[in-house]
């Protein structure tokens, strides 16, 4: 635009005879230092914002009261609402309510009965049999039979229904069998403990054979939750109300009956500064994903309680390719390791609010093994230089070592879309500490298209980072084992290919005697870090809030809030 | 055939020509993308598509065909007026864009509305008076150099957190538009009151200004009744500018706002390569463009006789 820059000539142009034009300049100071004034009292006002809230009472020792709605926003959206479709973390959330599932998670490595009241494994593993709860009724009539339960697994296992991520829970499943209207047994391909594990989260949840049987674009999600479902505005809210009926809450369960709120709404707020806003002013009950600047402020606020929780599952690693380039060599991969100071990075970024890793796996999910760490090839700068000129790589000009007469660079894909909680600034901090040992850490940055064709499939990498939340050991299984590739809808990364792990995880999966699976677990641990296959970072941290005046309030094994015993205090 | 009419039907020629233009920028742009549509559908990175889940998708969106045959169903599709169904939300493009497009539709047309408004009377109040313009230009330069993004979340903290005056969440009544309407307004006010301000003051200049003042004619209707005619014209040809900077801030001002709207539709689409949703969205778009120019030439024709008589 040229209406910008004209300014001072347009003035000096003016015709002289018009009035006040020779007083023009001053003015335009006056102006300024009014616009400025005006400034600095909005962001007055702004900056104190949200202090007057009233700190939500507390005192009131009366019991639950039912009735009201609670609103919760969070960050993200989802493509379906159909949990086996889906692999969003919000759509999880979200159907958590809708859905129960056959299981219930009650420990790091325990299972309740939900709608199945009991359960026998076979001696070999592979055929479950599961007793169902008697007198449940979906949200649209249907009665809770075993057909139900076999209408869900082969929904979610049919390729037509393109499920993203919960398919791959139950990747043994071979068939299910209705052996009366409350029994029904499922048969794997071949043992799979983690089956149970698989069957707890809501992507499995339980849905009506009715509302399955529909066409695509007609699917409304139809469980037997506290909660059903009423209307989905994309990108902006999904409305849920009471199930008046509900009498089949898992065990454990603090609240038993219909839930106390009238009605749950999930409102879709990206912008974190807006979620934040709208909590502190009253305008919503929670929200998810409390950015970790404001957590300080928000406890000192008062009249809010906020929730801090480890995610269970891998943390967020770096993972080594292990198949190509200087990083086939151990001492390499160690050396980079011993090059990076990941304590003093995570600490200072995140301002100790991120616990720091050092094993793959974080220290709340079941068979976490703290004595692995001793495997890990700590900072040590000296230690790491000693490696690399044991390994043969010399200083070189430009401070990057060198070997016949090739750097020691690494490729670490930037893949920008997916970049959350500064993982770029401590990347960069990674990359710094790494040039110190003389190592070239490069990081192209890369689209979706091209970080999953060319570099996660390609194999074009030596470095990628991710974490994965799931609460259950075998995500080891998943990060690990040789069969579990990228392009094999795994998650090895690090592109391992060691028959010794292959034999602990698969054994693990298989066994049915918990010692031998957590001996297993643990020589993985154990292993990875030795070969550093495997650079851990931080665990990801849930950051959650709640007005005061929301009560009951729990989470679930996988971190998240469960509304059936929440009630509205004043 | 007369004049008009002619006009008109080279303008609609145009148009189609146009539309074809878009939708093939967006069909090659969609496909020169690298990276397996299939996998990208199919949830993106985090998914775990098996093969066989992959081959569904690819079978099911014709993704196996060769580029040509593909290009060619695409287009006798969109002849037909069929937008197709959406990959990642199995519903037709039509009806994901109809569900969007009234949010949209109010937070452009109020945005639109209150930027010329606020932009005129800016202009009128402030021209050839050089203590008020003064003051006018600074806050004008303010707002044309603060992104919509910051202005947003401003406005949000003082009226909606801090003053409670709107509500950021809850029904969408008019209230709820205020504020987005407001922060994608701003900025477009900025520039046609600098536009506006520099042909009124053009016109006050002028001999006929002159003879208004002459004749008795009071300042303010001699500014709002000969002179704003004048000054339109610029702005008139601005507004294909403030259309697409409307397109551009809908994405943001959504965002902030957590609004619904085609910004977020097709930010997402995009993302996850939903290709029907993004040429649907795309010749929507140049459809608009194309038809808000011919408005915008048959206003030029009253806002000044002369070009309508030359043409």
């Amino acid at each position: 635009m040229s209406v910008s820059d004209d300014t001072a000539t347009q003035v000096d142009d003016e015709p002289a005879g018009r009035r006040g034009s020779l007083r023009s300049r001053r003015p335009a100071v006056v102006a300024a230092a009014l616009v400025v004034a005006a400034a600095i009292v909005l962001v007055l006002v702004v900056t104190t914002g949200g202090r007057d809230e009233p700190s939500a009472g507390r005192a009131g020792a009366a019991g639950p009261v039912a009735g009201g709605t609670l609103t919760y926003a969070l960050a993200g959206t989802q493509v379906s609402l159909d949990p086996a479709v889906a692999a969003t973390a919000v759509t999880g959330l979200i159907d958590r309510n809708i859905f129960d599932s056959l299981v219930v998670q009650t420990g790091p490595a325990t299972f309740g009965p939900w709608l199945a009241t009991k359960w026998a494994v076979s001696g070999d593993g592979r055929t479950y049999t599961f007793t169902l709860r008697d007198g449940v009724t979906f949200h649209d009539g249907t009665p809770f039979t075993a057909e139900a339960v076999k209408a869900t697994l082969d929904h979610v296992v049919d390729p037509a229904t393109k499920s993203a991520y919960a398919a791959s829970l139950i990747a043994p499943y071979e068939k299910s069998r209705v052996v009366d209207d409350h029994v029904v047994e499922v048969t794997l391909k071949r043992p799979f403990t983690p089956f149970l594990q698989a069957l707890s989260v809501p992507y499995l949840g339980i849905q009506s054979p009715a509302a399955l049987a529909k066409p695509v674009a007609d699917y409304r999600p139809v469980g037997t939750g506290p909660f059903s479902y009423v209307s989905w505005e994309k990108d902006k809210r999904v409305t849920l109300s009471k199930n008046a009926a509900y009498a089949s809450p898992p065990a454990g369960a603090s609240h038993q009956g219909a839930a106390y709120l009238d009605g749950l709404v999930f409102e879709f707020v990206p912008e974190d500064a807006t979620r934040y806003g709208a909590l502190t002013s009253g305008q919503v009950q929670a929200i998810a994903g409390v950015p970790p600047v404001n957590a300080g402020r928000l406890r000192s606020l008062g009249g809010f309680d906020l929730t801090v929780q480890e995610t269970p599952g891998l943390n967020y690693n770096l993972y080594l390719n292990q198949t190509r380039g200087p990083l086939k060599d151990v001492r390499v991969r160690r050396a980079l390791s011993a090059a990076v100071n990941v304590a003093e990075l995570v600490k200072n970024i995140y301002f100790g609010r991120f616990p720091v890793a050092r094993n793959p796996l974080s220290r709340t999910t079941a068979a976490y093994d703290a004595t692995a760490e001793s495997e890990l090839a700590s900072y040590d700068l000296a230690a790491a230089e000693r490696l690399l000129d044991e390994a043969g790589w010399k200083k070189g000009p430009g401070g990057y070592r060198v070997k016949d007469g090739r750097t020691l660079a690494l490729t670490w894909p930037y893949w920008a879309e997916g970049n959350k909680e500064q993982r770029d600034v401590l990347a960069e901090g990674v990359q710094a500490q790494a040039k110190l040992a003389g190592i070239k850490i490069e990081r192209p940055a890369v689209d979706t298209g091209a970080f999953v064709s060319k570099y996660l499939i390609g194999g074009e990498y030596d470095l990628v980072d991710v974490s994965f939340a799931r609460p259950t050991p075998d995500v080891l299984r998943f990060a690990f084992a040789s069969g579990n590739t990228y392009a094999k809808a795994g998650g090895n990364v690090a592109l391992v290919d060691s028959p010794r792990i292959d034999t602990w995880v698969e054994e693990a999966a298989e066994t049915s005697d918990p010692a031998t699976a957590a001996k297993d677990y643990a020589a993985v641990q154990h292993e990875v870090l030795r070969q550093a296959y495997v650079l851990p970072l931080y665990t990801p941290v849930q950051l959650t809030a709640f007005s005061a005046k929301a009560r009951g309030v729990a989470f679930d094994a996988q971190t998240y809030p469960v509304f059936h015993g929440v009630w509205l205090g004043a | 055939m007369p004049p008009l009419a002619r006009r008109l039907t080279r303008r609609l020629a145009l148009t189609l020509f146009v539309l074809w233009g878009a939708a093939t920028f967006a069909f090659a742009g969609m496909r020169l993308v690298p990276g397996d549509p299939a996998r990208v559908i199919a949830g993106g990175v985090q998914a775990n598509a098996t093969p066989q889940v992959l081959d569904a998708i690819r079978a099911e969106y014709g993704l196996r065909e060769p580029i040509v045959v593909q290009y060619a169903l695409f287009l006798g599709r969109l002849l037909r007026a069929d937008l197709g169904g959406s990959y990642q939300l199995g519903r037709p493009v039509s009806q994901v864009i109809g569900e969007q497009i009234g949010a949209t539709l109010a937070l452009a047309a109020g945005a639109a509305a209150l930027g010329f408004g606020l932009a005129v009377a800016l202009a009128t109040l402030t021209a050839g008076r050089p203590r008020l313009r003064a003051l006018s230009r600074a806050a004008e330069f303010c707002s044309i150099s603060t992104p919509n993004f910051w202005i947003g979340i401003l406005l949000l903290a003082a009226f909606s957190f801090h003053l409670g005056w709107f509500p950021v969440i809850g029904d969408d009544g008019p209230a709820e538009l205020v504020l987005p309407c407001a922060a994608l307004a701003l900025p477009i006010a900025g520039v046609l009151a600098q536009v506006t301000r520099e042909g009124l003051e053009r016109a006050l200049d002028q001999p006929f200004a002159l003879t208004a003042r002459a004749r008795g004619a009071t300042e303010h209707r001699i500014r709002v009744r000969h002179a704003l005619r004048h000054a339109a014209l610029p702005v008139l040809t601005l507004s294909g500018w403030v259309l697409g900077e409307l397109l551009a801030g809908t994405v943001v001002v959504e965002t902030v706002f957590a609004r619904q709207g085609l910004g977020h539709v097709v930010v997402a689409a995009v993302r996850g390569r939903d290709f029907p949703v993004v040429t649907g969205v795309v010749v929507l778009s140049a459809l608009t463009f194309s038809l808000i120019n011919i408005v915008v030439d048959l206003l030029y024709g009253l806002a000044d006789p002369r070009i309508g008589a030359a043409a």
